[in-house]
């Protein structure tokens, strides 16, 4: 829960003004908005790394403004942008490893835990190649698995969808309904309106420091003044949708998923088939 | 921690005298300030050559960054301290912690005033081939963007369970690998994607170019320049005479 936040850079301004929101155990919930809205100063006040000038931030009713990043981030971790920005052992297997080093574990237990995921990220066959000496998308992958291995309650992606392959896709939305359905609480910055219209459940749209909307994701893309106000685009479906619509086709604009629309379209062209 | 200090070498346009000196001036004004910190071993000359920088960081409303970049120093001087003091002495080694301390000091100014593209046209202006120049002052342009950066790169780490803040001083060595490594390694790539970036626009086809902006040394910069060189005339007779000098100049402490 956070609680009247606020946050000011030390030149004065405010990132952050009044945000005031609830994000339940086990919920998976995008951020959105336009670049300097204040997303990814948002999520930095989630594991510590900085602290709200005023307001509250609690995890599991635990206020976490008198904690240390060290113990906060055992509880929420965080993806973020560049993997480059993390990478620097000498194998992937070193990767991981120094990621688990403050959890005080048995050897056996850190091996145990090393294997797992390397297996469940398929970067198995890598586990002795040099971080620095795999590809873009694999490199992601690799940032991803070394938060993921620590076991965090809270995961936190920021732009995760950017610059991935329908593949590398296909494979994080896998992985966020795999660690979904352990439990984990996922939140995603994104301006990936198709990912979010279809794998995020509820949207916090952001602007200018702002939760201006906060909902679930099909309801809020219905309201297109304010997905512009958000720089985003609406996505193809919904886009279609409103195309359908306008050309006078009944109940076109309630669709809201790729299957219902697949279905809309097939019943649509049985039935006007059966009738030429 | 916090990388912010990096941030004070970076340059803030105010209206300011300092700031509208010809960056040539200031060039001189730096060199100038680091000869007069390696002129001297003793702490009382030193401390007024520091002392003297004071009116300098006052006129340029400089202060609150200057403090950034000495409170990021503060590891530095920490660790001058320890070393000079178990090897040599207690005032040797609060002689070369203000020795520092001008040198930190007299390039936070340089670069907290001159505009970088100014420097380019001043440093060709000195006769310094283009490509030189326009090295130097893209190396100066990128140190805010390596500070934000550095701070990327502790938060993704910190992310992660990494503690900067651990004992020992070997701890503490060890754990700027996990913040170095990524550092070099993406300013490696950036500098390649640099590179390219400028050859695709054609950089160097030309020998001969033509400068929008001109840059002039004015009046009051030779008036800088000449109090600059008094000074420096001064520091360099009192190290000549340093023996005749009154005692108080060769004050150390008594350990």
């Amino acid at each position: 829960m956070i609680s009247e936040m606020s946050y000011s850079y030390p030149n004065g301004t405010e990132a952050l003004k009044n945000i005031n929101v609830n994000i339940f155990k086990g919920e998976l919930i995008g951020i959105m908005g336009k670049n300097g809205a204040g997303k990814t100063t948002l999520i930095r006040t989630l594991n510590g790394l900085i602290r709200p000038t005023k307001g509250n931030i609690y995890i599991e009713n635990e206020n976490i403004n008198e904690k240390t990043i060290a113990t906060i981030s055992k509880k929420v971790g965080i993806v973020f942008q560049n993997p480059n920005h993390q990478l620097f052992a000498n194998s992937i297997e070193e990767e991981i490893k120094f990621s688990l080093k403050s959890f005080n574990q048995t050897k056996e237990e850190t091996q145990n835990r090393i294997d797992n995921i390397l297996k469940e990220f398929n970067l198995e066959k890598y586990r002795k190649r040099s971080p620095l000496n795999i590809s873009g998308g694999e490199s992601k992958k690799l940032a991803v698995a070394s938060i993921v291995c620590r076991n965090p309650e809270i995961l936190i992606f920021d732009e995760p969808t950017l610059g991935q392959d329908e593949k590398e896709m296909e494979f994080f939305i896998n992985l966020i309904n795999r660690e979904k359905k352990r439990g984990k609480t996922i939140i995603i910055i994104t301006h990936n309106t198709e990912f979010s219209y279809e794998h995020l459940p509820r949207i916090l749209l952001m602007s200018d420091g702002e939760i201006v909307a906060d909902g679930p994701t099909q309801k809020l893309f219905e309201n297109e003044s304010l997905i512009s106000t958000a720089s985003l685009v609406l996505p193809q479906i919904r886009q279609l949708c409103i195309a359908m619509d306008q050309i006078g086709l009944p109940e076109a604009i309630k669709l809201n998923s790729r299957e219902k629309l697949i279905n809309y379209i097939q019943n649509f062209l049985a039935n006007n088939l059966t009738k030429t | 921690m916090s990388l912010e200090f990096l941030n004070a070498f970076k340059f803030m346009k105010k209206d300011t005298f300092l700031h509208k000196l010809d960056p040539r001036s200031k060039l001189i004004f730096a060199i100038f300030y680091t000869i007069l910190a390696l002129l001297f071993t003793q702490i009382i000359p030193l401390l007024i050559i520091f002392l003297s920088l004071f009116p300098l960081i006052l006129i340029g409303k400089l202060f609150r960054q200057w403090k950034k970049s000495i409170r990021g120093l503060s590891f530095l001087i920490l660790f001058i301290i320890i070393l000079n003091t178990l090897f040599l002495s207690l005032s040797f080694a609060i002689a070369m912690i203000f020795r520092i301390l001008i040198m930190i000091s007299s390039f936070s100014i340089f670069f907290l005033t001159v505009d970088p593209n100014d420097l380019a046209l001043s440093l060709i202006s000195m006769k310094l081939p283009y490509e030189f120049a326009f090295s130097f002052s893209l190396a100066f342009r990128f140190v805010p963007t390596i500070a934000i950066e550095a701070q990327n790169i502790l938060d993704a780490q910190q992310s992660r369970g990494y503690e900067i803040h651990k004992k020992g001083l070997i701890n503490q060595i060890k754990n700027l690998f996990p913040l170095l490594i990524p550092l070099i390694i993406c300013s490696i790539r950036r500098a390649f994607n640099v590179a390219e970036a400028l050859e695709s626009r054609a950089f160097g086809s030309t020998k001969d170019r033509s400068y929008y902006y001109k840059i002039k040394f004015s009046f009051k910069d030779w008036i800088f320049s000449l109090y600059l060189l008094i000074v420096l005339l001064f520091f360099i007779i009192i190290k000549i005479n340093i023996s005749s000098m009154p005692e108080f100049l060769m004050w150390s402490f008594p350990l």
